[in-house]
């Protein structure tokens, strides 16, 4: 039985330098993750605040073109959120690297850090708006009274408060976009869960490579969850 | 319009509702002229329009109709660029509104430094300054949160203060108050009237009116139904409304 146990092993991981591929799947899991929640914050945060600064000054607006832009822009923030919430992220992949980069020879990695970017910037941009939003509108009015503009009364006063508020938010959604970029393999990426595939086509043993890859998510997942909750007993410790 | 007048309203209307369906409307042809260092309270029940015509004197309320003119410049006129006269039309709001993110020094600062252009240190040195008049120099490390409500409120005059604007509006600025506090902030704004600020004040509170107002006026409907001198007012009130009103809080 325990010789068994370490055969497997040697077969699964030791075995050809089988543990590469989950090292090298981890690394670009981790690559692709980053850069992704980069991208979506980003955009998600220009769409939130487009968003915002239509729903703040909708009953404020005077016929100018630039309400007319605001109202534009704001339309199509909504358009592209109806859109990349509706429909599977895998889709988008496949969409994005086979359609829209059809043509151009790109990486698949930047594909994929576009598709799960501009997936997360448009859950991104709801939780950042909630977080605008949900700050008192006299910090608003108070920020104009003084005489800031409304985008610098959003860069010194809304923002920092709202984006205290949603940390704990965003690096929820981080966790989310780690284990969803485990559908890369759909484009032949070779990230953690691919990296645990490959092995298991290896040596026709699924439960060592497979078990072995979910572990390794569980344990980034576990640390960045921790983290989180310290941060927010952090937080809320410094409002008293 | 006479040289020392700084604020001219005429025929401001103010309707609430979605485009064009009338819902409330809140002011009804307003006028008014309100000179350099006048003391004006307005009075009136609740829901009679003075929040919204304090609130469109510096367009967080944009009007329906007429115009404000502030200094000369007809701030209504939709090629104005409202936030040059906002810097000079200080604000107090019933609850306060500091900035919890930041201490009370940089509360008082931003706006000097960023919008003024003062040096940090010349920001600091004046809010130092207004801070030790109203007896919280102590407090500039402090947020607000570390606060009471009468210190914050004399914050927010302050934080208003550091603009070095030329008329100040207050909206209720006791109303959200314990009743032990609401002195140490009338205080602070009867040190003000003394200094000759030109004051807008909606407040309910007649002491205050009758000792530093030069003007009071009383609003129902969303329109200005009667003016006069403290003295007149509270003595010798004209209209049926008014001393029916007054009846009722005195
Ligand atoms: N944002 C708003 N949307 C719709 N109606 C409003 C809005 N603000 C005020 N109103 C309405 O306009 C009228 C005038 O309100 P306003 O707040 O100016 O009264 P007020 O005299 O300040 O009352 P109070 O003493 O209660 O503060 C009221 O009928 C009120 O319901
Ligand atoms: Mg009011």
């Amino acid at each position: 039985m325990f010789q068994t146990l370490q055969d497997k092993l040697y077969l699964n991981f030791i075995k050809d330098d089988r543990y590469m591929y989950l090292v090298n799947g981890f690394i670009t899991t981790i690559k692709i993750a980053l850069l992704a929640i980069l991208v979506g914050l980003i955009f998600g945060f220009i769409i939130a605040i487009i968003r915002s600064a239509y729903d703040m000054n909708k009953d404020q607006q005077r016929n100018t073109i630039s309400a007319k832009l605001l109202s534009l822009a704001n339309a199509i923030c909504q358009l592209y959120l109806t859109i990349l919430r509706g429909t599977p992220v895998v889709l988008q992949l496949l969409i994005i690297y086979f359609v829209i980069f059809a043509d151009i020879n790109v990486n698949k990695t930047f594909a994929a850090i576009c598709a799960f970017g501009f997936n997360s910037a448009a859950y991104v941009a709801e939780i950042v708006r909630g977080g605008i939003m949900s700050i008192d509108r006299g910090q608003l009015e108070a920020g104009r009274s003084i005489g800031f503009s409304y985008a610098k009364t959003m860069l010194y006063i809304i923002l920092p408060q709202a984006v205290k508020n949603v940390l704990p938010a965003l690096g929820n959604e981080f966790i989310v976009l780690i284990k969803e970029t485990s559908v890369a393999g759909y484009i032949a990426i070779e990230d953690l869960t691919k990296g645990g595939d490959i092995i298991r086509s290896r040596t026709y043993d699924a439960f060592f490579p497979l078990i072995a890859a979910g572990l390794i998510y569980l344990a980034v997942v576990l640390i960045l969850s921790k983290g989180i909750t310290i941060f927010e007993r952090r937080l809320r410790a410094s409002e008293r | 319009m006479s040289a020392d007048t700084i604020i001219k309203v005429k025929n401001l209307q103010k309707y609430f509702g979605k485009n064009g369906n009338i819902q409330t409307k809140a002011l009804d042809d307003v006028n008014i002229e309100i000179n350099r260092g006048d003391v004006v309270v307005v009075v009136g029940p609740s829901g009679s329009g003075k929040s919204t015509f304090l609130r469109c004197l510096n367009l967080l309320e944009m009007p329906t109709g007429g115009t404000i003119t502030f200094e000369g410049t007809d701030i209504t006129d939709p090629k104005n660029n409202i936030n040059k006269q906002r810097m000079k039309m200080g604000m107090v709001f019933q609850q306060f509104n500091l900035f919890p993110h930041m201490t009370i020094l940089k509360n008082l600062t931003i706006g000097p430094t960023k919008l003024l252009k003062k040096s940090k240190a010349e920001a600091e040195k004046y809010a130092m300054e207004l801070l030790e008049r109203v007896g919280l120099a102590d407090r500039a490390g402090s947020y607000p949160n570390q606060l009471s409500g009468g210190q914050k409120q004399r914050i927010a005059i302050v934080r208003a203060l550091c603009m070095q604007p030329d008329v100040m509006l207050f909206d209720e600025p006791t109303s959200a108050l314990d009743p032990e506090m609401v002195g140490e902030v009338l205080d602070v704004m009867k040190a003000l009237a003394r200094q000759n600020m030109t004051m807008i004040c909606v407040t309910h509170e007649m002491g205050f009116a009758r000792e530093v107002g030069n003007r009071v006026i009383f609003m129902e409907n969303g329109k200005i139904l009667e003016e006069n001198t403290p003295a007149e007012f509270f003595e010798n009130p004209k209209s049926p409304r008014l001393k029916e009103f007054l009846n009722k809080i005195l």
